[in-house]
């Protein structure tokens, strides 16, 4: 059991508590989800439990024994093991099995000891043929599972989980999962802290922090009812009830997809579609392609005895004025993909014509390419190498040579377009801005070079729900300001809400590519070990069950629409 | 490779996993052998004792399986420095014996050009062996080596094994560094930055690389103070000694492997024909 009570703590030159008054207890092999926006102090709380920090006022216990006493340090963090968001920043060792050894060593256990639970703790997360690489040379979701396997090693009593899932594309996160049901189901305690709301949603028991403070401890039925006070915390409900709200006939407090599609009801009597209905794949008439890429093959460190194919046959067709969307399994090559498109990686084999340039030419300007397609890398905001936001955003253009005013009108139209005030944030130190604040400085500083061409990999990774929904509307606007977006993803819902078409890359390969509506359907889309949309599945459900739905429906909202807007009335 | 890859390959360390005979041989053997040629090949004073060095690199290199043309590499960029000195070393040689060709305080003699050649054996030698090490021991048999081979003095009481800990952090670190400067330097260039562009000269390519050092270092940094956290939270430090997973065993082969590194330093050192 552990115990926390009336725990307050504020960071070393900080002016607000990070915790406040924070009292609760937890129940022996209890699964719960730890929920809230970014910077609320979920991870300073987690911090808590195992001793990493010591409460300001109030104490913390973990069955029975206090965080503060450091004779019990070694007992407790035994008991309680932790796993972090960037797995790459947890390996120690330079072998797969040396790192998981690190835990069982440091408690000083026998050889032979360690061994066996190395052995085990490898195939119980199914790393044991890997055992003997080093851990760079693996996948974050491989490199996410070793660090599991480091903790189960340990044979702890309790795990956090830390924001695990936010950088693995959906087969990882889909493991992680099944991974922790597992350990629920032996009878470990899980706490899990997550900005998706459909993992939350799994949980026995929620809570919510709101700027420090314990806002809610629930059960999730009971915490994911309301949608407008979620959204008052930064949250929002998982798809499954948002979907489920509008469907007529359903009973309350359904949260999971499973339980969403098991529930669905047959259409009601007098049910028609109606005819002013809209379908998410508005079809336009074919637009010109911005980006025209055949038969692209790349290979790192071609020539060297470490050489590593990326990609193999790769096409990509991106229409002018639209967003489209990339998918694929980490490792697939789509940031390999991406990084052709603005030249940072010259062409080996295959034709690529990105607006005016013809890369296959070796002539061609590379900064004006770079100019032309603007890049966002993942978590840009870790790039950040300037003091005020206003300066980090007015890099490219000043580069490009702009000056006094004209630097000035750049840098306010970029921020406007991502919906950051000129005035209120020019100023402001980059570090102190919020999860949400730092990407859209990142992203006004691709826009503050006006490219016509945005490529974003991983968008919203790493956003609390409220800030994601934010960013995708900016994208909507930027898009209907004429802007080609091409967004690389691991969420199908964003993919869903965004992008008319989509390609899917599989081991370097272009296995698919159409309408978006199409690719969740396809065969390929599977193969590739994608999940589609809920609102795919459930539109797919109901038109089993006799609704007149009409065809390729991926977005939750359409869905809604639909449902919503012929029900009864009709 | 291209300028992205470079900055990462900088850092990476040249373990080639074989799995050869060299490879197969206890990492303390293989780390005592390399240091005691790397001494041999150090102190040869005759130019038969250097070649013999460089003759007993390539072969080693060729039982390792490592691909000659990967190690040569190695040698490429040290080769100017190398030629200037040996340069240096044939004209400003002492008088001995018949002078070839002699201007002011230059001159030129079989004694000085004998002296350089010998130079350039001898480094070559050494360049190659250190390459071979490279190749042929891991990060992790290299840890594990020191620890094994240390573990007299931390009986003395030194923190010997932290400090076998810290090398082995910051050797498996050094991977992860490279590739964030290389995503680093991306995420610049596709903001206008010159990298990857392929202009300029070696100052112009210094003064691109300032920007980088700032946010490598910051997250360095950050990666840095996760890694104690992850550290601290797996019960790092809370037990006065150590155990660890992996137990060497020094076999007879290793001892004659050894046995023959010994012996070949020592005739390196002695040969005289």
């Amino acid at each position: 059991m552990i115990e926390l009570e009336h725990v307050t703590f504020r960071h070393p030159n900080a002016s607000r508590d990070a915790l406040v008054d924070i009292s609760l207890d937890t129940q022996p092999g209890e699964w719960i989800a730890l929920v809230g926006a970014n910077g609320s102090g979920k991870t300073t709380l987690a911090r808590h439990l195992n001793g990493l920090l010591l409460p300001s006022q109030g104490s913390v216990r973990v069955d029975g024994m206090d965080t503060r006493e450091p004779s019990a340090q070694s007992a407790i963090r035994a008991r309680i093991g932790m796993v972090f968001q960037h797995p790459e920043d947890q390996m120690v060792a330079s072998t797969v099995e040396e790192d998981v050894a690190f835990g069982p060593e440091n408690l000083a256990l026998p050889p032979a000891e360690i061994r066996r639970r190395v052995d085990a703790a490898l195939a119980a997360v199914g790393m044991a043929e890997q055992r003997q690489r080093p851990p760079h040379q693996l996948s974050a979701g491989q490199m996410q599972r070793v660090a599991l396997a480091g903790v189960l090693a340990m044979q702890p009593a309790y795990i956090i989980f830390d924001e695990v899932t936010a950088m693995l594309d959906p087969a990882g996160r889909g493991a992680t999962l099944e991974q922790m049901r597992l350990l629920h189901r032996q009878g470990c305690a899980i706490l899990h802290i997550t900005h998706f709301m459909e993992e939350a949603a799994l949980a026995e028991r929620v809570l919510v922090l709101h700027q420090g403070h314990l806002a809610l401890d629930a059960p999730p039925a009971a915490a994911f009812g309301d949608r407008a006070r979620l959204r008052a915390w930064g949250l929002d409900q998982p798809p499954a009830a948002r979907l489920a709200a509008c469907i007529p006939g359903l009973p309350p407090g359904v949260l999971t997809p499973e339980a969403l599609l098991a529930a669905l009801p047959p259409p009601p009597p007098g049910w028609t579609l109606n005819a002013t209905q809209l379908s998410d794949n508005s079809v336009t008439a074919p637009a010109e392609a911005l980006v025209d890429a055949e038969g692209i093959a790349y290979t790192y460190m071609q020539g060297t005895p470490l050489a590593q194919t990326a990609l193999r046959d790769a096409r990509l067709r991106v229409p002018a004025g639209a967003i489209t969307g990339l998918v694929g399994a980490t490792g697939s090559g789509k940031s390999t993909l991406l990084q052709h498109l603005n030249a940072l990686l010259p062409l080996q084999a295959g034709r690529l014509r990105v607006g005016p340039f013809d890369l296959a030419d070796e002539h061609t300007n590379r900064v004006a390419v770079r100019r032309f397609a603007g890049m966002a890398f993942q978590q840009p905001e870790a790039q950040f190498f300037q003091t005020y936001a206003g300066d980090e955003i007015a890099f490219a253009p000043r580069l490009a040579g702009l000056r006094d005013d004209e630097l000035r009108q750049a840098v306010r139209a970029a921020m406007q377009s991502v919906g950051l005030d000129f005035e209120t944030y020019k100023d402001r130190l980059t570090f102190t801005l919020s999860g949400g604040e730092q990407r859209k400085v990142a992203l006004a500083s691709i826009l503050a070079l006006a490219p016509t061409l945005l490529l974003l990999d991983e968008p919203t990774a790493g956003l609390d729900p409220q800030a994601r929904a934010e960013l995708l509307a900016h994208l909507g606007e930027l898009s209907a300001a004429g802007k080609t977006l091409l967004v690389s993803s691991h969420q199908m819902e964003d993919l869903a809400a965004l992008c008319g078409e989509i390609s899917v890359l599989r081991t370097g390969e272009t296995t698919f590519s159409g309408p978006a509506g199409e690719v969740f359907r396809s065969a390929a889309f599977a193969q590739a070990g994608m999940q589609p949309p809920l609102a795919v599945l459930a539109a797919d459900r109901l038109a089993e069950l006799g609704w007149a739905i009409p065809p390729g429906v991926s977005r939750l909202e359409t869905l809604c629409c639909i449902l919503a807007g012929s029900g009864e009335a009709a | 490779m291209n300028e992205f890859e470079r900055l990462q390959a900088m850092v990476q360390g040249q373990y080639l996993p074989t799995g050869s005979i060299i490879h197969r041989l206890d990492p303390r053997a293989r780390l005592l052998g390399v240091v005691l040629l790397l001494v041999g090949v150090t102190a040869a004073t005759s130019l038969w004792g250097a070649l013999a060095g460089l003759a007993l690199a390539v072969c080693l290199l060729l039982l390792a399986r490592v691909p000659l043309r990967y190690a040569l590499r190695s040698l490429l960029a040290p080769l100017p420095f190398l030629l200037i000195i040996a340069a240096l070393q044939v004209l400003f040689s002492p008088p001995a014996g018949e002078d070839w060709f002699t201007w002011g305080m230059l001159r030129i003699n079989q004694a000085g050009l004998l002296l350089a050649i010998r130079l350039l054996l001898r480094f070559a030698a050494l360049i190659l062996l250190i390459s071979l090490s490279a190749a042929s021991i891991s990060s992790a048999e290299l840890t594990r080596a020191l620890q094994a081979l240390l573990q007299p003095l931390a009986r003395l009481g030194l923190p010997v094994m932290d400090g076998v800990l810290a090398l082995q952090v910051s050797l498996h670190f050094l991977p992860f560094l490279g590739e964030m400067a290389a995503r680093i330097a991306k995420a610049q260039a596709a903001r206008g930055a010159e990298w990857g562009s392929g202009t300029g000269g070696p100052l112009n390519r210094a003064r691109q690389a300032l920007p980088l050092i700032l946010p490598v270092f910051l997250n360095a940094l950050r990666k840095a103070e996760t890694l104690a956290d992850g550290m601290l939270s797996r019960a790092y430090g809370s037990q006065p000694q150590r155990t660890a997973l992996v137990q060497l065993r020094f076999t007879p082969t290793d001892a004659l492997a050894l046995l023959l590194a010994t012996l070949s330093a020592l005739s390196i050192i002695l040969i005289r024909i």
